[in-house]
């Protein structure tokens, strides 16, 4: 092969190069260019390249070729093309120096690659990022990333605005104002086992609220196939939680007005059947026995139903500006009259200038009401004294804060065991009557009057409640 | 079928129930011991041998079931069947299947209880007497 042969074969093999190549001298004019530049842009020769590449008008400003003229070294970079169409061409630039036999750089070589397609799938790409970064922010739970030493590298928006920027601190730290790991921790399990995990969890905001949460983490793995990071993700639980507590004490009230029912119904048929049977054999003494039952048990129902309704609709309590007076009067003269078909002597003893107080009435005739019932029951139940009182006394001065109500009977008492569960939700098991609701119900009442409920009481001996209630509404306590 | 009416002991801290338990049984011609609490009903029942026992088991402090057991062990009142009323069915049967040391009782009824199906258990325990009413 000789020389010109050689020629022309390298003179092929240049055209057909698969990218724009041009050479260019020191002025940036076209020397040389291959087919394919010819074909998109030209060939005219000593055109300058600002011209013929991009449509210019005048060199640009941080030329690649002007740098490879100047070091010597290869530039590369990206820039933006006008073919002859006027078509918008991105392309990754690269040049480098052709030096003479004096070893002088005599003209640059710019071989550019169209990267249309590398862009377009670029563009595609930040819009997924960006897709899922909104994602990642917006979605209304608490979601980090944490890095095996548990320090959080992102965090969401949700998380940031309850937990604080948290991002370089440890993940123990922010959510939970903790100086060491957790015990069990679902983030170091994934890490371990390399699969999602799941636990239930108590937090504390930056504000100091405790929420409850459901943790879910997954593993995110690298090129290697290495758990790198894992994402915590915790869903906010906490009202779920309160309205199964609040469910728990609903099962709990039917629980206790299944067993007040109960026992009523057993009470009923105990005073029906003396009732019939002493109409039978024409027995005053047991005809009366019986109806006493019935008519105190047919009371215990007007009770019960005001019970299970204050505590189903937990009502907001309507104040109003009462006469202490007239209030216990009303109560006493209501107490009397059942008195007697409890066998009980009821003595008042009230104070002298009791004045005014602001209540719910209804409420706290209720509450007193209760107590009142309940030590008028302690009599009946207990067989042993000869002969029973239920004292209601109430005092305070004018000018007090306070007025004070004490219900002191002398019937069967309370063992500590039901002293203790006496104002709870607590399904007893003992007698027909057991705590049931009553108590439960005065005890919240007074509570949300911003009162208090004391109790002493003996076993045998008998019980002494005193309620203290606030003459004016304690503000912020309602 | 004896002549001499059947004697049976209550044991029952409700007053209410306690009178119709008494006015009941006695209307059915059996003779009624009373007792209101667990200690004098187990006493009761040592001193007067009944035929037959009501027990109210949801007496305060559990005496109930102490009562029933110390029935149970102790030999002159071992023989005496037991009915066991209760007003906490779930509870009790539960318990009743757990504690080794206490037998199920003769008869169980659960408040509130039919009084003819008391009457009928009674019966069928130790025997029927003529009404008395």
């Amino acid at each position: 092969m000789d020389n010109s042969e050689q020629k022309d074969i390298y003179k092929n093999y240049f055209n057909e190069i698969p990218c724009y190549v041009t050479v260019l001298n020191r002025e940036k004019q076209l020397i040389d260019c291959n087919r394919v530049f010819k074909d998109h842009f030209g060939a005219k020769i000593g055109a300058y390249c600002w011209e013929l590449c991009k449509g210019r008008m005048c060199k640009c400003q941080d030329c690649l070729v002007e740098k490879t003229f100047q070091t010597g070294e290869p530039g590369h970079g990206e820039e933006l093309f006008v073919n002859i169409k006027g078509e918008n061409i991105p392309v990754y630039v690269k040049t480098s120096a052709i030096y003479d036999k004096a070893g002088k750089i005599e003209s640059v070589l710019v071989a550019s690659t169209d990267i249309s397609e590398v862009k377009k799938i670029q563009k595609k790409l930040n819009k997924t990022r960006q897709s899922l970064h909104q994602i990642f922010e917006e979605v209304p739970c608490y979601i980090t990333v944490q890095d095996s030493d548990l320090v959080i590298r992102s965090a969401n928006r949700k998380f940031r605005e309850d937990f604080g920027e948290a991002v370089n601190i440890h993940c123990y730290e922010a959510y939970k104002h903790r100086d060491e790991p957790c015990l069990v921790c679902p983030v170091m399990k994934t890490f371990e086992d390399g699969r999602s995990n799941q636990s239930e969890e108590i937090v504390t905001s930056m504000g100091g609220e405790q929420f409850n949460v459901l943790v879910h983490t997954a593993p995110l793995r690298d090129h290697d196939g290495k758990i790198s990071q894992v994402i915590e993700m915790s869903v906010n639980i906490t009202q779920i939680r309160q309205l199964q507590d609040q469910l728990a004490s609903l099962g709990l009230l039917v629980g206790s007005i299944s067993h007040g029912i109960k026992g009523l119904a057993s009470a009923l048929d105990c005073g029906m059947y003396l009732m019939n049977s002493g109409l039978e054999i024409n027995d005053r003494e047991r005809i009366e026995k019986g109806w006493n039952i019935v008519s105190r048990n047919v009371d215990r129902i007007r009770s019960m139903i005001s019970d299970i309704l204050y505590y189903a609709k937990d009502r907001d309590l309507q104040y109003e500006t009462v006469e202490i007076k007239t209030f216990i009067n009303d109560i006493a003269e209501m107490m009397s009259s059942k008195a007697e078909s409890f066998k009980v002597n009821f003595k008042t003893e009230f104070g002298d200038s009791l004045g005014e107080f602001k209540v719910d009435p209804t409420a706290i005739r209720s509450a007193l009401v209760n107590i009142l019932e309940n030590s008028f029951d302690a009599c009946r139940k207990d067989l042993d004294k000869p002969s029973h009182q239920v004292k209601f006394n109430v005092y305070s001065e004018n000018a007090s804060r306070n007025v004070i109500f004490d219900v002191i009977d002398n019937g069967i008492g309370m063992d500590r065991e039901t002293q203790e569960k006496v104002f709870s939700l607590f399904f007893s098991s003992k007698g027909i009557e057991g705590t049931g609701l009553g108590l439960f119900i005065s005890n919240k009442i007074i509570s949300k009057h911003g009162g208090t409920i004391e109790l002493k009481t003996k076993p045998k001996e008998g019980a002494h409640f005193r309620v203290t209630l606030p003459r004016e509404l304690i503000s912020g306590r309602q | 079928m004896s002549k001499d009416p059947k004697k049976i002991l209550v044991v029952e801290d409700e007053p209410d129930m306690l009178d119709f338990l008494s006015v009941f049984l006695h209307d059915n011609g059996f003779n009624v011991i009373i007792a209101t609490d667990g200690r004098q009903g187990f006493e009761k029942a040592k001193k007067e041998r009944p035929d037959l026992i009501t027990l109210d088991i949801t007496m305060p402090e559990e005496s109930g079931v102490r009562t029933l057991r110390n029935i149970q062990e102790d030999p002159d009142t071992a023989a005496i069947p037991v009915i066991v009323i209760t007003g906490v069915s779930k509870d009790f049967k539960k318990f009743i299947h757990e504690r080794k040391t206490v037998k199920p009782p003769a008869g169980y009824l659960e408040k509130p209880f039919e009084k003819e199906e008391l009457l009928a258990m009674a019966t069928k325990l130790i025997g029927y007497n003529d009404k008395v009413t």
